[in-house]
């Protein structure tokens, strides 16, 4: 940054400060104040705050992206808050006293484990980190994982704490200028997990985040960074949800892996954000930006994600294969029903040698929904003897509903090998009847194919996790064969 | 154990069944032939019970039940099997899953306690034998990537499996070289026994040269017009369909 | 036709000879005459055209030839090329149906073996109704050159409901003494619910100079139809082969075709699977072993027109020397061919650094609800898999040679005949030394 703007942005910073905002709840709107807001509020460092508002003021100068197979009402982004920090009475500081409604859906998500063996005394295999309308508010197990150097705590914390990492990792993957959304996170973000596996530890319990947009008229911008050192392994689970509201919410996260040398990263995601009425009103606009990078030889990122929420959704989970025999995976089952959107797929950038990647995609239709695998594969010249292995499927459940696929593949490089498949195709009258004629009513009949369709992407999933995304499709479907 | 009587069934309205009778009794091996469009493929969707197909007048016994107002699943459950024509591949289910889900489900419907993983796998091993199927067949998912062959000898496999009282095999000749079709006859012909009864549905003579039936019924434009013993067969496939049709138009 | 023909190039010789000749071959001389005129249009391909781009057949027909089709060969000079004792053998010298070196005794009933020229005339309402009815003379010069000047080559024809159990072995074979140009032309018709495996090898007995033949065969597969149709390519260093074949299928036929390239200086296959209606299954599989200058390059086409039908294709290639090897793979799916499966896979090893090849898989689909892929590789043997064996006490020529037989199996084990299966292991492995 040149020493001009520098000057500029601190003396901004002295005087441009507000501070009558007393209310935890930032007011609408997007200025440099807002921003300013947010940092204060989060007690935040100097260049956190240089960084945000170089962002913004990089985003002021984008467009919202528009090739997307999706259409919606762009979101006012001066209508929404940009900070809301739950209220005091809410700072919970152990899960007993988080809203029995919460555990609710935390027993649907299998983390009812967590608590049975909380009570028992017994080590749960899964660290958690709650954010509520994007404030970390409970993380478990930082002790027991401090014990073996693993850093997983709230980004805002980690920013205090551990600012070197958080400078050096934050924004390595996705820096602010890479997309709208990403900008726009990069600004306004309030909180997010951060993680950090040192050399040589296998972190020896699933950790995981919990994701909930709680507030009216908020944004949900947090930010995940991990980082796996050297000959490191974690697996990590991310649960999103948000109570029904009838006006859309927007939710535009930016998550960065790194991995370093001979480590592993296993990213799972059960996204059921409210996906908006069955007449297609309000739902959350999902704009997420995740992007890996296996930054070292024998690295690993797998990216698994089984996502039936969200009015419109637009993802695309990417690994840069940096180092040499780096390894990118894709899983994903993403299932769209009544009026809902997603355009979601992924990106594996091939750039070491011997790099490999697999994309299994499975899309399901119901509805009148649209549903699109958008995937790049790129090997570049460097990346000999690449290879990639992708398969998109789609599965319509109905007349109305659509499904479409765009591979882009190009290749630098003649010693790749890149394998594409794609089928689509519609649930059938005939395996229903071929069901039947062996004695399987319909329910089942129809509990046995999508799970079957599936079967690829759910056995990448933890165990809690694949049980329960398989009952979430089930429910998701329910009724919706026509 | 199967008594048809006035048949008529239609699709979209178009009627393909005028009028079909025909009697089988347990232990029988009856083969129905008949040139395309003649109905065949229509019986045998009807006996199964899809819904596309509109039965617009006659009956179907079956042990005493009326067929007709059974759901297809239900069918299946009271021991009716159709060894399809074209068998559905269903990616992503095995085989072994499937077969587990259909015996639980006809097992309850009789009110029996579900096999036990040991007893399926013991019975699995059994029947695989039986038929001569790949071991490696059975643990895919059910007829993905399979060739045509080896769907058809996966049919007589659940066949086996399903220990159905009336087996309706629909063109399960189509598609098999001549070393294949010795085996899946074999199969069937391990799996008759004096409870049971097998309708084999034909074009060609071929087939029922190896699954001999006791009856052979000629169907020409929904209709039966002809029923003699097997040698009746050989006379058609010497004739030619052409034969059926001239003798029905002189006798209309 | 014009006459300002140079009779100095290749291009005016052929016309030359099919001038003078033509009035003594058999069948349809106004096809003969369309076929030539549609080869004059076309011409003889050079590099620049896309579908001949790796194939320098122009450079190969520079020289002198020759287009008589004389017949020499003996019953000992024969033997030896019969490997399948169980078998029915034809025998075609230089593009000619031999009767007395083929063995064609008690044929089953329903089956006709004979030479095209026989089959012109006393089979005339089948010949007519599937002769040059495939193989269009406007898609290819070679097609269109064949189809002008044949003079001979096998008529087989299984009718309906007939099953031959044992194979028919159709053997070329070339006995040049002179550079010489043929153009055989084959007609396989298996009529509704018939089966036949067919096996055609090609070799070179005795001979002195090159040989190049444009052979064309068309095989109807009609409904309930099986075929088994091996090919097993082996001629020596003076054997230049343009194979074209035609297949059509019908209604629920099975057509398995297993083509083997082992040796010759140059060999190139065209084979076009129609699949002309619903529930058909085709299987396409190839294995390519080079080495020299030899140039192998297999073009194949599975053109699915019609719902649920099934395609499978395999072809693998092990490649030495200044070789070169070529597949071009595509794979139609026409816009109403819904609930297609079509597959399709090469794979390839190159074991020197001066070989080459050339892959070119293509997908062009219509319909959406289709399950369709393809992939290719080309790689070295695999270094470690060499160092594991090395290291269970292998020598290296040994393990080299175990991993090829490997690599090859996967093709090799799809032939149906168990001692066509042992002659094409024996082949391989000298192939090896």
């Amino acid at each position: 940054m040149n020493e001009v703007l520098e000057q500029k942005l601190s003396t901004e910073y002295k005087y441009g400060f507000v501070t009558d905002f007393e209310a935890d709840n930032a007011p609408k709107g997007l200025n440099e104040d807002i921003i300013r807001f947010i940092s204060a509020k989060k007690k935040e460092p100097e260049w956190m705050l240089d960084y945000r508002l170089t962002a913004f003021r990089h985003w002021i100068t984008m467009k919202e992206p528009d090739w997307a197979h999706v259409s919606y009402q762009k979101p006012d982004f001066q209508d929404i808050i940009y900070y809301s920090a739950p209220k005091p009475k809410k700072v919970l500081n152990s899960l007993d006293e988080v809203d029995p409604e919460l555990l609710k859906t935390f027993q649907k998500l299998g983390i009812s484990i967590l608590e049975q063996e909380r009570l028992t005394g017994v080590e749960s295999r899964i660290a958690l980190d709650i954010i509520v309308d994007s404030v970390s508010v409970s993380t478990t197990y930082k002790e027991t994982l401090a014990e073996k150097g693993i850093i997983f705590c709230s980004f805002g914390e980690a920013i205090q704490e551990h600012p070197e990492l958080v400078q050096k990792y934050m924004s390595s993957v996705v820096p602010y200028t890479d997309n709208f959304y990403a900008a726009l996170n990069s600004a306004v973000f309030t909180d997010g997990t951060f993680c950090y596996i040192p050399k040589g530890v296998r972190c020896p319990m699933e950790l995981s985040t919990y994701f909930r947009i709680e507030a009216a008229g908020t944004g949900q911008f947090e930010r995940t960074l991990i980082i796996a050192d050297e000959d490191s392994y974690v697996s990590y689970l991310e649960g999103c949800t948000a109570p029904m509201r009838d006006e859309n919410q927007l939710h535009a996260a930016v998550v960065e892996l790194v991995a370093h040398k001979d480590a592993q990263i296993k990213y799972s995601t059960v996204q059921n954000w409210y996906p908006g009425d069955k007449d297609g009103k309000g739902g959350i606009f999902n704009f997420v930006t995740k992007r890996g990078i296996c930054l070292e030889e024998n690295s690993k990122i797998s990216w698994t994600q089984v996502e039936t929420g969200s009015a419109i959704t637009w993802k695309y989970p990417s690994v840069i294969l940096k180092g040499d025999n780096s390894i990118g995976e894709f899983y994903s089952v993403a299932l769209t029903n009544n009026y809902q959107q997603a355009d979601t797929g992924t990106k594996m950038i091939h750039i070491g040698k011997n790099t490999k990647s697999t994309i299994i995609s499975k899309g399901i239709s119901a509805g009148y929904s649209n549903n699109s695998y958008r995937g790049l594969v790129r090997i570049g010249k460097g990346a000999d003897n690449a290879r990639n292995f992708s398969q998109c499927d789609s599965l319509l459940m109905t007349d109305q509903c659509g499904a479409h696929t765009f591979p882009y593949i190009e290749i630098k490089n003649n010693t790749a090998i890149v394998e594409h498949e794609a089928t689509t195709s519609k649930i059938g009258e005939d395996q229903l009847f071929y069901c039947k004629q062996r004695g399987i009513d319909n329910e089942k009949a129809i509990g046995l194919i999508v799970n079957g369709y599936c079967k690829d992407v759910l056995s990448q999933l933890p165990m809690e996790f694949a049980v329960e995304a398989q009952k979430l499709l089930e429910v998701s479907l329910e009724g919706s064969v026509g | 154990m199967l008594s048809i009587k006035n048949l008529h069934a239609s699709i979209d309205g178009k009627e393909i069944l005028r009028g079909i009778n025909l009697e089988i009794k347990a232990g029988e091996v009856h083969a129905i032939m008949g040139p395309n469009g003649s109905g065949k493929s229509t019986l045998s969707a009807v006996l199964a019970g899809r819904s596309e197909y509109e039965v617009t007048e006659g009956e179907i016994i079956y042990n005493g039940i009326n067929l007709l107002e059974l759901e297809a699943e239900d069918r299946a459950r009271e021991g009716i099997f159709l060894a399809f024509q074209y068998p559905i591949e269903i990616p992503g289910v095995s085989n072994i899953n499937f077969l587990k889900t259909a015996i639980g489900e006809i097992r309850a419907y009789k009110g029996l306690e579900p096999l036990a993983a040991k007893e399926f796998l013991t019975l699995m091993k059994e029947k695989q034998k039986l038929v001569e199927i790949d071991k490696a067949l059975i643990s895919r998912s059910i007829n993905e990537g399979f060739s045509g062959g080896e769907k058809k000898r996966n049919e007589i496999f659940q066949m086996a499996m399903l220990e159905p009282k009336l087996s309706i095999l629909d063109e399960t000749d189509s598609g098999l070289d001549i070393d294949a079709l010795r085996i899946v006859a074999n199969g069937v012909n391990k799996l008759k026994s004096k409870d049971n009864a097998t309708i084999v549905i034909t074009h060609y003579q071929r087939l029922l040269d190896y699954i001999i039936p006791d009856v052979v019924h000629v169907l020409y434009n929904g209709k039966i017009v002809k029923t003699g013993p097997k040698e009746l067969a050989l006379e058609l496939e010497e004739k030619g369909y052409d034969f059926i049709k001239e003798v029905e138009e002189v006798e209309a | 036709m014009e006459t300002a023909i140079k009779t100095s190039t290749i291009k005016g010789k052929l016309i030359f000879e099919f001038e003078t000749s033509k009035l003594f071959l058999f069948g349809n001389t106004q096809l003969r005459d369309q076929a030539m005129e549609s080869f004059y249009k076309q011409g003889i391909p050079t590099r620049n055209h896309e579908e001949y781009k790796y194939t320098p057949i122009s450079s190969i027909l520079k020289g002198e030839f020759d287009f008589s089709t004389n017949k020499n060969c003996t019953d000992e000079q024969i033997e030896p090329l019969k490997f399948l004792k169980e078998a029915y053998n034809v025998i075609i010298e230089n593009g000619i149906f031999v009767e007395g070196l083929s063995n064609l005794e008690n044929l089953p009933k329903g089956v006709t073996i004979c030479s095209l020229v026989n089959a012109a005339t006393s089979n005339s309402a089948l010949f007519e109704k599937h002769y040059a009815q495939y193989a269009d003379i406007k898609t290819d010069p070679f097609i269109a050159l064949n189809t002008a000047m044949t003079k001979d080559g096998v008529f087989i024809h299984i009718a309906k409901n007939v099953i031959i159990e044992k194979p028919i072995h159709v053997i070329h074979i070339s006995t040049a003494s002179k550079s010489t140009i043929i153009h055989p032309r084959n007609l396989i018709v298996v009529d509704e619910n018939a089966q036949a495996k067919i096996i055609e090898s090609f070799e070179t007995v005795d001979s002195k100079a090159k040989t190049f033949s444009n052979a064309v065969t068309e095989i109807v597969v009609d409904k309930h139809a099986i075929l088994d149709h091996y090919k097993i390519q082996d001629e020596n260093e003076l054997g230049y082969l343009m194979n074209t074949t035609q297949v059509i299928q019908k209604k629920q036929s099975v057509f398995s075709t297993h083509t083997f390239t082992l040796s010759g200086a140059l060999v190139r296959n065209n084979l076009t699977l129609v699949l002309d209606d619903e529930h058909i299954e085709s299987h396409l599989n190839g294995l390519y072993i080079t080495a020299g200058n030899q140039v192998v390059d297999n073009h194949t086409v599975v053109d699915h027109r019609k719902p649920n039908c099934n395609s499978n294709e395999l072809y693998k290639g092990i490649i030495d020397g200044k070789s070169t090897a070529t597949f071009n793979g595509k794979i139609f799916v026409r816009k109403d061919a819904q609930k297609t499966n079509a597959f399709q896979s090469n794979k390839n090893i190159l074991l020197s650094e001066d070989g080459t090849i050339n892959t070119k898989p293509q997908l062009e689909i219509y319909a959406d609800d289709v399950k369709c892929s393809h992939g290719t590789s080309t790689g070295k043997l695999d270094q470690e898999k060499i160092f594991y064996l090395q290291a269970r006490g292998i020598g290296l020529t040994n393990a080299k040679k175990l991993l090829m037989h490997a690599f090859a199996s996967e093709v090799v084990n799809t032939v149906k005949i168990e001692a066509l299966c042992d002659y094409i292991e024996g082949k391989i492995a000298k192939t090896f030394e």
